[in-house]
């Protein structure tokens, strides 16, 4: 009598687990609310699995290694590209993503995935030019201007080697996607004179050294500058007159994801605009969903290092072996100056 | 050794069966992985091809990186020095202390312990930023008249890593000199011995064993550290640790960063060697 018993309990508790939809979701740290996640598991009973990554490679490596089991990855469009020519994404459904129309165009049918086959945008960025006008008073538009000898010192930059090599790229009026071993050898002797005059590589937390004083000026992602501003409108942050990185973060689904509908439902909830909007209220990023944009607040919008004036912006593309030569040349000149 | 045989019996080997599956699965394992990825390529996402070549050692020998290595190995050396320098009069101070005061001392020297390494260094940085809290002491006392520059410094890489090590130079050498006899000490100046005899003849051999565990436990992760030279430092000199971290993440090449990885453990090898050779003869 008690075993029976026992095992109605057990299967009464297994069923509604079993029952329940899952979604495993390998995403960037810090970028999807939890107050989305659990509006999204409320509504559809679906329960989402978060787990993080820090950057692009470190999102390759796990996919490529092939023991997540994920559903909805987060790739920036570079990597995208690169998932997609090694065939590790799998074609998204039209049908089930009717939100799609919400997004701006400017952010439709993007060079990493022209079709649009692959991916939908999710956040977008900058990098740009971020000032302490309480000390800097000289006008700063360009990289040119950043990088003088009176600034000697007093610059933060991302500890990025490939951003560092698209700023001299850009300077030199080539495009930051013309990375090979001539231009290499062109941006060279820039770089080498830049690097003298940097007092601190961060790529994880470029505000710190702002925000402590340590230095007056540097290139920094947009995300860290919008949050300086808000702050304290003494930080500003401009796009540089010779071209800023654009990066979009995008969603997509790999080969061989255990729950693809499930996937297909969280795009199209996060597409959403009122919770594209709660998304932006927590993370000061570039919403590219027109319709969520119309929710935010004009002091949002204002905010220039989320939405900055338009200017030349252009995205990565996938560089392949060459990330290689572009790491071996910066250790290079950082370890020679 | 003595003449008996002292030949494992099957229950000894039962014992050590946990050890050794440990030993095989953490520290042969991941070895061989190492050294196989060395003589690897790879591809455009980064992952490795299983096709031989020597390349990576050979770039791994380029100017560039020799140099780095060089400069890790200075920059473990005078951290090496420095704990040494200021860990063995501590060790001996709390190794000589009486037994309750000793029990607070020893406990001062691993309450760092509790707080996590990242936000250790946080708070280090927190005291040397230009509007930090030395800086601020400095020109309230009048003695600056305007901050130094502290942080992202050479200097500041080099407190961060004493101030990360001391405490693995500390306590070896406590172990060592607590155990030492005071009688030995008496003796040495019964005979006649001063201070600056008693401390090379006496007292140095037989702390040996506590300061080459110190040495070797301060200078191996010292010379591999990245985390302070990237908050400290401000990532301006790379060191080899950066080098390698690098290779796994933004160059995408493992093999040539387990190229490097392979070249370091060999440099390990022969640390170890050199100090297992130096040690003193007690005369």
């Amino acid at each position: 009598m008690r075993l029976p018993a026992l095992a109605a309990l057990l299967l009464a508790a297994a069923a509604p687990a079993a029952a329940r939809d899952q979604l495993n979701l390998f995403a960037w740290s810090e970028y999807v609310p939890q107050k989305v996640i659990d509006g999204f598991t409320a509504e559809t009973g679906t329960e989402v699995n978060y787990e993080t990554f820090s950057s692009n490679e470190e999102m390759i490596s796990k996919l490529v290694a092939g023991h997540g089991d994920y559903d909805l990855v987060q790739p920036s469009d570079y990597a995208a590209e690169a998932l997609i020519k090694a065939g590790l994404l799998a074609p998204l459904d039209p049908a089930q993503l009717r939100n799609r129309d919400n997004l701006d165009p400017a952010f439709r049918h993007l060079p990493h995935d022209p079709a649009e086959r692959y991916t939908v945008p999710y956040m977008a960025g900058t990098v740009g030019l971020c000032i302490n006008t309480a000390v800097v008073t000289a006008p700063v538009t360009g990289y040119a201007d950043v990088f003088q000898p009176r600034f000697a010192g007093r610059i933060v930059v991302l500890n990025d080697n490939r951003e560092i090599v698209s700023w001299a790229l850009a300077t030199l009026g080539l495009p930051p996607n013309q990375i090979t071993p001539q231009t290499l050898a062109q941006v060279r002797p820039v770089i080498a004179r830049w690097v003298k005059l940097v007092k601190v590589f961060d790529s994880d937390s470029p505000k710190t050294a702002l925000l402590n004083g340590d230095v007056d000026l540097g290139v920094v992602w947009s995300g860290e500058a919008a949050i300086l501003w808000k702050q304290d409108h003494k930080y500003r942050y401009v796009l540089p007159r010779e071209g800023a990185h654009q990066y979009i973060d995008c969603l997509a689904i790999p080969v061989g994801a255990p729950h693809p509908a499930a996937a297909h439902r969280f795009i199209d909830y996060l597409l959403r605009p009122e919770v594209s909007k709660l998304i932006s209220d927590e993370f000061p990023y570039t919403n590219p969903n027109a319709a969520a944009r119309k929710l935010l607040s004009p002091e949002q919008l204002s905010n220039p290092a989320s939405y900055p004036p338009a200017g030349k912006l252009e995205t990565f593309r996938d560089i392949g072996r060459l990330a290689s030569a572009v790491d071996q040349l910066m250790t290079d000149i950082k370890s020679g100056q | 050794m003595s003449g008996e045989s002292n030949r494992a019996g099957p229950c000894a080997w039962l014992l050590l069966a946990p050890l050794l599956a440990w030993l095989a699965a953490f520290v042969v394992a991941p070895t061989a992985i190492l050294v196989v990825y060395a003589f690897c390529q790879h591809d455009e996402l980064g992952r490795v091809v299983y096709q031989f070549t020597f390349d990576n050692f050979a770039r791994a020998a380029d100017r560039v990186y020799l140099v780095i290595f060089a400069r890790s190995i200075g920059y473990a050396a005078l951290t090496t020095a420095l704990c040494l320098a200021a860990g063995f009069p501590a060790a001996w101070h709390i190794a000589r202390a009486p037994a309750d005061r000793r029990r607070h001392l020893l406990l001062l020297v691993m309450i760092p312990f509790w707080t996590s390494f990242l936000i250790r260094t946080y708070a280090w940085m927190t005291i040397l930023k230009q509007d930090g809290l030395l800086n601020g002491l400095l020109r309230a006392a009048g003695l600056i008249p305007a901050p130094l520059e502290l942080l992202y410094t050479p200097g500041a890489v080099t407190l961060g890593l004493v101030y990360t090590y001391l405490p693995f130079m500390i306590l070896p050498i406590y172990a060592s000199a607590e155990k030492l006899d005071g009688a030995l000490l008496e003796a040495a100046q019964d005979l006649g011995a001063g201070p600056w005899r008693i401390f090379p003849t006496v007292v140095f051999p037989l702390a040996w064993p506590g300061i080459a565990a110190g040495l070797l436990l301060v200078f191996v992760p010292a010379i591999g550290m990245f985390a302070v030279t990237d908050l400290m430092g401000g990532g301006r000199i790379p060191l080899i640790g950066n080098v390698i971290q690098n290779q796994f993440t933004q160059a995408r090449d493992w093999p040539f960063g387990a190229a490097l990885g392979v070249v370091f453990l060999a440099l390990f090898a022969a640390a170890f060697a050199v100090l297992r050779r130096a040690r003193p003869a007690v005369p």
